[in-house]
């Protein structure tokens, strides 16, 4: 025990007289995290379009929200070069989706003390999906590149507590701001209670008809708003292949769907074989990036609004 | 007075061996002991420096010294893992931010340290050259690693083999160098910065490979059942994680069980931090929660210790040295008894025999301990220099 005490403390010496070799170096450079926050609208940076909007809603003029992803590609599967992370790390806060949204998170160096994973209340409802590949190699024994199910905003309850996280993130940062914070949250809860109820009552309506989805991103939407709904892999630019076609038909025999919804505006080839088929398309754009008229909510009405153009042709049949 | 000083110059010139054998002594009496505690009062400050600036340490049980060693000088033996969760368990209480640190590989024989981005905020380092770490696979060089390993960004790294044995264990990483860091006087200017991430790629537990599904695989594919796929072990892992393959990585299992060794917990407040320490010393009997200066007090008491023991058998040297000086003096006296006489028959007073006596003994006084004040100065600018370099050899 003394020869344990005494060879640390011969180390401590000579690792204490290492470090106390030199001068100061003074040169003047980049600062690597850190930075206290100041009276400044905070920064907020944010993974996708929804929380990019309900950091808006919440933080007003407060905040300066800033959604690094091109226009022009699914957020979900961007990912940042070594600026835009740079520029994520000098965030005051940053707003994660969670359920594996954005895998590039994973795969990046941010300050964990600014990471708000605003899913994080509810992870035990996060939805696996059932036909993740797994597989096993070395000694690292089976494991699976999952997936995860991850537009969770599309049930409007879960938007609601990713906007409630983004409230306290904001909060936290800046406490005497609560009540500005809190006046915006309440506002955007009527909004999206609004949009629950519409959904809810759209779900009772269509509870045994059989929908499509033209890819695997309604799932949180199907399981909020009780909709019969199965996901092909269609993409709305592309017409669908022969092998893509014949899923669809073995589909069909099962789950005789009328409507297909899409991500956004299907090609017109693709519309007009669809409709060969008995299937009519329809636009719910999931709303994921910077929609090019309108915003979030007035997005969101307008999927509402089209949903409910099925309710009026169920009824009429 | 100044005919007085220029005889005793002579003297001394002339009985240049006895002069340099009574100076050496002077000087080494002097010396030692001051040399000494210079030595021990800069380890003092730097060890408390340290330790001051890093609030709490949570680590799993077993000793506390190595636990500390180890978060903050990336020194001593590699202390017991503990989960990740532990990290997340303090953040949940709110009473600290927690930095997660993970220092067990090494490269080229420097230390690996993996942490969080938020290390650097913490520890308040900068830049020098290139940018901080983005993605996986990259480090950040401390100053002193840069300089001698000659390293700059757009060079690599690879990290070491935990056991020249382990023919079985993972691949080497090579690490891409992003960035150095300035130099700030602590340990950091000697460690290898990487996320935690890449350092559980390094240990295997994260990692790249081919695609599965895709045909360029199917060599490796042993059987497919439904959705699942057993490989062997010919399936193409990736050494170096590029722009090209760095989607193909991944970990598996819960993250929060991955190893680290410590967590640095910085507590907003001293309630912050008293209260969090009655948590973990109350709650969980595997986890410990240290306070460095506590730890480094301890450590420094040790020193202190053994510097008195050296400073007393240096005193008890010197005293012996001294006394063998004063004889050396007497004995002179003694054998120049017949010059002192000649003096005196030439018209010499006895003041100026006894100013020309004592001028020669002041004088190699005076020189031994204008030497030893300036080995002290060197010392205290360069010990830690030539300690390293004789360390080294």
């Amino acid at each position: 025990m003394i020869t344990r005490l005494f060879r640390s403390g011969l180390l401590a010496l000579v690792i204490a007289v290492f470090g106390a070799s030199c001068g100061e170096d003074g040169t003047s450079d980049q600062s690597i995290g850190g930075q206290p926050l100041t009276d400044a609208k905070l920064s907020v940076y944010v993974v996708n379009y929804p929380l990019a909007y309900f950091t808006e809603r919440i933080g007003g003029s407060l905040v300066d929200v800033q959604f690094p992803a091109p226009g022009d590609q699914d957020p979900a599967f961007w990912s940042p070069d070594a600026s835009a992370i740079t520029r994520f790390q000098e965030a005051d806060i940053i707003l994660l989706n969670g359920a594996s949204y954005a895998k590039w998170v994973d795969r990046v160096t941010l300050p964990a003390s600014k990471l708000v994973d605003t899913s994080a209340s509810f992870k035990d409802q996060y939805i696996i999906m059932p036909d993740a590949v797994v597989h096993t190699h070395g000694p690292g024994g089976e494991h699976a590149h999952g997936d995860m199910a991850f537009t969770t905003w599309l049930d409007f309850k879960l938007a609601t507590r990713q906007a409630e996280a983004v409230f306290e993130a904001l909060q936290k940062a800046r406490p005497d701001e609560t009540e500005r914070f809190q006046a915006g949250l309440d506002s955007l809860r009527t909004d999206l209670e609004s949009l629950d109820q519409a959904l809810i009552a759209f779900g009772k309506e269509t509870t045994d008809t059989p929908l499509l989805g033209s890819h695997p991103v309604y799932q949180y939407l199907a399981r909020a708003y009780d909709l019969n709904l199965e996901s092909v892999h269609f993409e709305p630019d592309e017409a669908p292949s022969a092998h893509q076609l014949s899923e669809l038909q073995d589909i069909l025999e099962e789950h005789p769907a009328a409507w297909m919804l899409w991500e956004g505006d299907p090609a017109e080839e693709t519309v007009a074989i669809l409709e060969e088929l008995g299937i009519s398309s329809m636009v719910f754009d999931p709303c994921a990036n910077v929609p090019e008229s309108g915003d979030f909510l007035s997005v969101m009405r307008e999927n509402v609004e089209s949903l409910g153009g099925i309710v009026a042709l169920a009824n009429q049949e | 007075m100044i005919q007085t000083l220029y005889l005793a110059w002579q003297y001394l010139s002339f009985h240049r061996l006895k002069t340099a054998i009574l100076v050496t002594s002077i000087t080494l009496i002097t010396y030692l002991p001051t040399g000494l505690r210079v030595l021990v009062q800069q380890s003092s400050d730097q060890l408390t420096a340290r330790a001051e600036s890093t609030p709490l340490i949570v680590g799993a049980k077993g000793s506390p010294l190595e636990l500390v060693l180890n978060t903050l000088y990336f020194r001593s033996e590699y202390p017991e893992p503990m989960k990740f969760s532990e990290v997340k368990r303090i953040r949940e209480t709110g009473l600290a931010s927690a930095i997660p640190m993970y220092i067990r590989f090494h490269s080229r024989g420097t230390p690996i340290v993996g942490t969080s981005f938020d290390y650097f905020g913490f520890r308040s380092l900068k830049v020098a050259k290139g940018r901080p770490l983005a993605t996986l696979g990259e480090c950040v060089l401390g100053s002193r690693v840069a300089a001698s390993l000659g390293l700059e960004p757009g060079d690599h790294l690879i990290s070491s083999p935990e056991s020249v044995f382990d023919l079985a264990g993972v691949y080497p990483l090579k690490m891409r160098v992003v960035g150095t860091l300035t130099f700030s006087n602590t340990a950091d200017d000697d460690a290898i910065f990487v996320d935690l991430k890449t350092a559980w790629v390094i240990e295997g537990l994260g990692h790249g490979h081919q695609d599965m599904a895709k045909p360029e695989a199917a060599g490796g594919v042993l059987k497919v059942e439904g959705n699942k796929v057993v490989a062997n072990a010919s399936v193409v892992q990736y050494s170096e994680i590029t722009e090209d393959n760095i989607d193909s990585f991944h970990f598996h299992g819960d993250l929060s069980e991955y190893p680290i060794t410590a967590v640095v917990a910085v507590p907003p407040a001293a309630k912050s931090s008293a209260l969090l320490q009655g948590r973990f010393e109350s709650a969980d009997l595997m986890i410990q929660i240290v306070r460095p200066t506590g730890v480094m007090n301890d450590l420094l008491d040790t020193i202190l210790t053994v510097q008195q023991f050296v400073v007393a058998g240096a005193i008890i040297v010197g005293a012996a040295t001294l006394s063998s000086v004063i004889l050396v003096f007497m004995l002179s006296l003694r054998l120049r008894r017949r010059e002192i006489e000649t003096m005196f028959k030439i018209g010499g007073s006895r003041l100026t025999v006894g100013l020309l006596m004592a001028s020669e003994i002041i004088g190699v006084l005076v020189i031994g301990v204008v030497l030893a004040g300036g080995l002290t100065l060197i010392t205290r600018a360069f010990g830690a220099v030539v300690i390293r370099a004789v360390l080294r050899m």
